[in-house]
């Protein structure tokens, strides 16, 4: 993807504010995933709870940064949360593959902290002391938490057309996306279904909507809004991060496209009437057949099956591909293999097949360890299966995922290596290139730095501030470059 | 695709749909042996108290 070069000096904010930007009309997206962990600890023979361990993984980082919250030299940001929840959000990326390798580095930070945080607590809490580290959305008691996904989206799509046109995507997507969960009442094929409320909505702790308008979008604000999509289940399988991410951009494209060339929208069939009853639905149900109900102002039909909702969004993103032939490795790699599995999916499951997805689908894999481990003990103990459930998501000491892997039952798309990189590198392509390297250098020189989103600071000796507003580029500016020389 | 298989013979298409009714049998045969031995080795693994496992992990929601 050529990088168009912008040269910025003076006051940049202005600047970039009236001036054209190469991305602005375009399908180009920064892709983002912000994970909560939760933990716990077993196997101690001294009282010892989640909040005592999640600060002990937080040690170093304390230590390092004198305080819970600090950015790494892959311009991640890795935070310990409200009610203790460990977080990761991932630097900047061009594409759901960046994304993905972003996101499987997390999964090895937090497992790292975990495991060291480990070795401190068997000298005070006994050798058995094994602390889990849990990349799901549900703990024991009900309690929720989130794997929310950020997509840079053009300014000019309205809200009201993000609900009526995302919202029923969102909705179904599960079939796919969903990790999963056993209830005492039946396998439920999303986590969130049962915790979410409005469908899109301002406010963020008091109630749980799916997809939240906050508007700071650490970027241009009269030229981008941060879509914060909140609905989605904590996936360990790569293949289901790399297909979520990568079909919701498909979706977005279309919208975004819709929004420049006017006309019907091809989801206007879609609209739901209630969409907390409508997942809630979907998450029952594993052949995807659940009636869900339409809005009002949808013309003819009253319902449609999950399958056909999906099948309308797929069809308006195969159009798109085919429209975009020339330019659509820039807009998104691999396009035709996101629409192979898509169709394979969707396909799969209209047949009764959905055990051909266990291997990238997250529920799918689960249900069908749960249902032979079922065949093999008739009398199994439903605490067993809640065990096999949880066990699933442990990214410290878990060994279920991996043994999925092991046999060959569990497909991925980056090798150990890839990972071990996206540990340490940003995405070469992003603002986070800048702020990765301003950290390194930080870390190296021993300077006192602080950052965020869209800001690097060094403090001493001198205190420079500069500001990077824009999420695509990773070109170094005067300013930045200030910074940089001050670190020493 | 569809009229690809409009221009082969009745014949040659249960012929071709035996051979892939076999693939696929082998393809689960295979796929049922590796499943014992995935349930095997993730029995193994399973820490044993299997409700203290669970009912450890207790966290207040976060947002």
């Amino acid at each position: 993807m050529p990088q168009l070069r912008v040269e910025r000096t003076g006051d940049q904010a202005d600047r970039q504010a009236h001036s054209a930007g190469p991305h602005d009309h375009d399908f180009s997206r920064i892709f983002g995933i912000e994970t909560e962990y939760g933990v716990s600890v077993t196997g101690t023979d001294k009282p010892c709870d989640a909040g005592q361990v999640a600060m002990m993984m937080f040690q170093p980082v304390i230590s390092r940064a004198r305080s819970t919250n600090t950015y790494l030299a892959n311009g991640s940001r890795l935070y310990l949360d409200v009610g203790s929840h460990p977080e990761y959000a991932t630097a900047e990326s061009r594409t759901p593959m960046g994304a993905l390798a972003q996101d499987a580095a997390g999964e090895r930070v937090m497992a790292k902290l975990a495991l060291e945080a480990q070795e401190r607590l068997r000298e005070s809490h006994g050798p058995d002391a094994a602390v889990h580290v849990f990349k799901n959305n549900v703990d024991s008691s009900g309690h929720t938490f989130g794997c929310h996904e950020n997509y840079l989206v053009r300014r000019a799509v309205s809200l009201k057309t993000i609900e009526r046109e995302l919202i029923p995507f969102l909705v179904t997507r599960p079939l796919f996306t969903g990790a999963g969960r056993q209830t005492p009442d039946g396998f439920e094929i999303t986590q969130r279904a049962d915790f979410l409320d409005d469908a899109v909505s301002s406010a963020t702790t008091r109630s749980r909507p799916m997809v939240n308008t906050r508007d700071e979008p650490h970027a241009d604000p009269d030229k981008f809004r941060r879509l914060h999509v909140i609905v989605g289940d904590s996936n360990r399988s790569q293949v289901a991060t790399w297909m979520k991410l990568a079909t919701t951009h498909l979706v977005l494209c279309v919208i975004e496209e819709h929004q420049r060339t006017g006309g019907i929208s091809p989801f206007a069939c879609c609209a739901l009437a209630d969409p907390g009853e409508a997942i809630r639905a979907v998450s029952r149900d594993v052949t995807g057949r659940a009636r869900l109900r339409l809005a009002d102002d949808v013309p003819v039909e009253h319902e449609r099956t999950a399958l056909d909702i999906q099948r309308a969004y797929l069809n308006a993103a195969q159009r798109f591909v085919a429209a975009h032939a020339q330019g659509m490795d820039a807009i998104l790699p691999d396009a035709a293999q996101v629409l192979e599995l898509w169709e394979h999916a969707l396909e799969a499951i209209a047949a009764g097949n959905w055990e051909e997805l266990s291997d990238w689908v997250d529920w799918a894999a689960k249900l069908r360890l749960f249902n032979a481990m079922r065949r093999r003990h008739p009398d199994l103990d439903p605490a067993r299966l809640a065990q096999m459930d949880l066990e699933y998501h442990d990214v410290a000491n878990g060994r279920l995922f991996d043994s999925l892997a092991a046999h060959h039952a569990m497909r991925s798309l980056l090798s150990p290596d890839a990972v071990r990189t996206a540990m340490h590198e940003p995405p070469v392509d992003t603002r986070a290139a800048l702020r990765g390297a301003f950290v390194a250098k930080a870390l190296s020189t021993g300077a006192q730095w602080s950052c965020d989103w869209t800001h690097v600071t060094v403090m001493l000796p001198e205190r420079a501030d500069c500001e990077l507003l824009d999420p695509f580029s990773p070109e170094p500016t005067d300013a930045w470059r200030r910074a940089m020389d001050l670190l020493g | 695709m569809p009229q690809q298989h409009e221009q082969r013979s009745a014949e040659q298409q249960a012929a071709e749909q035996g051979n892939e009714n076999a693939r696929v049998q082998s393809n689960v045969d295979a796929q049922v042996d590796d499943l014992d031995a995935l349930l095997d080795d993730i029995e193994s693994t399973l820490e044993t108290n299997a409700e203290e496992y669970v009912n450890r992990f207790v966290q207040k929601g976060g947002e």
